[in-house]
């Protein structure tokens, strides 16, 4: 014999017989396009202790939160997208992976930063020196400040870097040159997504980088015509603001030429980096 | 990359042809059509029993082979999709063959043990694993033991992880378990022993004491 009585029993006895209501609610063919969020939703329905909160899927499956983007903030990932109402797994996974990778790229950069600024061997009293790489952040702890960090700014960042490194270009160019060979100025970099930049600066950052990798195109027609590409896009370039960094590096200049068919756009190029790097000291300052 | 042993064991029950096209995929998957074969793993999993609790071990190979060839994921993505077709129409498979629905519920949730992204769990599944466990765990499904073992296996394999992923919901299903346990009267004796066993299971750290070991576990000698 159970020591409880019916009464005590019968809230829990409820709350199942709710759940099964809900979901035959739930299970209903629907045509509603977000689906995803009313079938799952109903998990949380209940609070902690296990009773039950008033239910929006009970009385209209179809309508639950169509006002909200995301209904239920984990049942699809928060990010800034693309967010459509109906997220398909596949979609969805991707943005999780496109989301931990970032956090772990950025964990990593940090101790990078660390390490460069309290090197293992030797302890440099730097102050304000450009040696180590990233010159301009280790002069102050490499705090949030220093570095990049909102989330949806890293995604989208990454994914234009995406696209630039899912490119035969691309492949080419790093099969050709290996990382220790690259010359600054004369190799193209991939942006830096961790430096604060202003968002113009970051796209024409991202445009310069994938005109330099047109040089690794694989031969389809004859260089000319490669070359006339890079020529247009440069000319854009020149008309450019000055406050822009040409270059993720802090101490490179910025690309003057990015291989041998660009020796028309060369010279035009020469008054440029001076420019460029005066900026550069400034801001190092 | 070599098809371990393993794998060649879970592909046996696909004809020839298939498991042909498998092989191939797990060593060339830019070579095949990624979407057909997600399908024909999709496909058997909901027909085999043994295949729907291994299979996972297939797709993460697959994953992994693309993600390294092609840096594609074609496969995971189509398999992804047709998972959640699946799952959106589990209802109507549960009313239409209990061995499909617990098929197809095995199935996914040994997908959510292999395919991790960056070592963790895919959070977009956590939500439909727990859904389908909350359906095993009604009153309705309880009464047939085919659907009380498959989510006692679920517990056992993927129980912890899920619990990490969501404690709450974890802690609302096993609410549900004990009150069938205690109240439900059209369970079966192993049933009842099932439902005992997992309570007892998560209760000691989703591990069991060596005496419970022994309780449920050693041949008893008459």
């Amino acid at each position: 014999m159970l020591p409880y009585t019916e009464g005590h029993w019968r809230g829990l006895t409820y709350t199942r017989q709710q759940f099964v209501r809900e979901y035959e609610n739930d299970c209903k063919p629907d045509e509603n396009r977000n689906k995803g969020a009313s079938r799952w939703s109903h998990c949380r329905k209940r609070g902690a202790d296990g009773s039950l909160r008033k239910s929006h899927a009970v009385e209209e499956p179809g309508k639950c939160s169509q006002s909200s983007r995301r209904p239920e903030s984990f049942t699809t990932p928060e990010s800034e997208g693309p967010v459509s109402r109906v997220k398909n797994w596949g979609d969805e996974v991707e943005a999780e992976e496109m989301r931990s990778n970032v956090q772990r790229d950025m964990h990593r950069y940090r101790r990078r930063i660390l390490e460069a600024d309290f090197p293992q061997r030797d302890r440099k009293i730097s102050s304000g020196s450009s040696d180590s790489r990233d010159s301009r952040d280790s002069k102050e702890s490499p705090a949030k400040g220093d570095i990049e960090t909102d989330e949806a700014t890293l995604i989208r960042r990454q994914k234009q870097i995406n696209y630039g490194k899912n490119t035969l270009a691309y492949d080419g160019y790093i099969k050709e040159v290996p990382k220790h060979m690259r010359q600054p100025g004369v190799h193209p970099k991939t942006p830096n997504k961790f430096k604060k930049y202003s968002r113009r600066s970051w796209d024409q950052q991202i445009k310069l980088w994938r005109v330099k990798l047109h040089a690794w195109d694989p031969p389809a027609e004859e260089g000319s015509d490669v070359q006339q590409i890079e020529v247009i896009d440069l000319g854009e370039i020149m008309d450019f603001e000055l406050d822009v960094e040409c270059s993720a590096d802090t101490e490179s200049k910025c690309p003057t030429s990015s291989g041998a068919s660009l020796s028309l756009a060369k010279d035009s190029f020469t008054g440029t980096p001076k420019k460029m790097m005066k900026i550069e000291d400034t801001e190092m300052s | 990359m070599e098809t371990s042993s393993k794998e060649e064991y879970t592909i046996q029950s696909f004809d020839l042809e298939t498991q042909k096209l498998l092989k191939t995929a797990l060593k060339d998957p830019g070579s095949v059509d990624l979407e057909k074969v997600s399908n024909v793993i999709v496909d058997q999993s909901l027909k085999d029993q043994i295949f729907s609790r291994e299979a996972g071990r297939i797709c993460y190979t697959i994953v992994q082979a693309e993600a390294k060839q092609t840096n594609g994921n074609v496969f995971r993505r189509n398999l992804l999709n047709r998972l959640q077709q699946e799952f959106k129409a589990r209802e109507e498979t549960r009313k239409r063959s209990t061995q499909e629905w617990v098929c197809l519920v095995s199935f996914i949730c040994n997908i959510f043990d292999y395919l991790k992204v960056n070592n963790m769990p895919m959070m977009a599944l956590v939500h439909p694993v727990y859904d389908c466990l909350f359906r095993l765990a009604q009153s309705d499904a309880l009464k047939n033991e085919e659907e009380v073992d498959c989510l006692v296996l679920q517990l056992h394999r993927i129980g912890d992880q899920l619990e990490k992923m969501n404690l709450q919901l974890m802690d609302e299903l096993f609410n549900l378990l004990r009150d069938g346990f205690l109240l439900q009267e059209d369970l079966s004796s192993m049933g009842h022993l099932l439902l005992l066993e997992i309570l007892e299971f998560r209760a000691g750290g989703w591990t069991l004491s060596e005496t419970a070991q022994k309780y449920y576990y050693s041949e008893v000698t008459d």
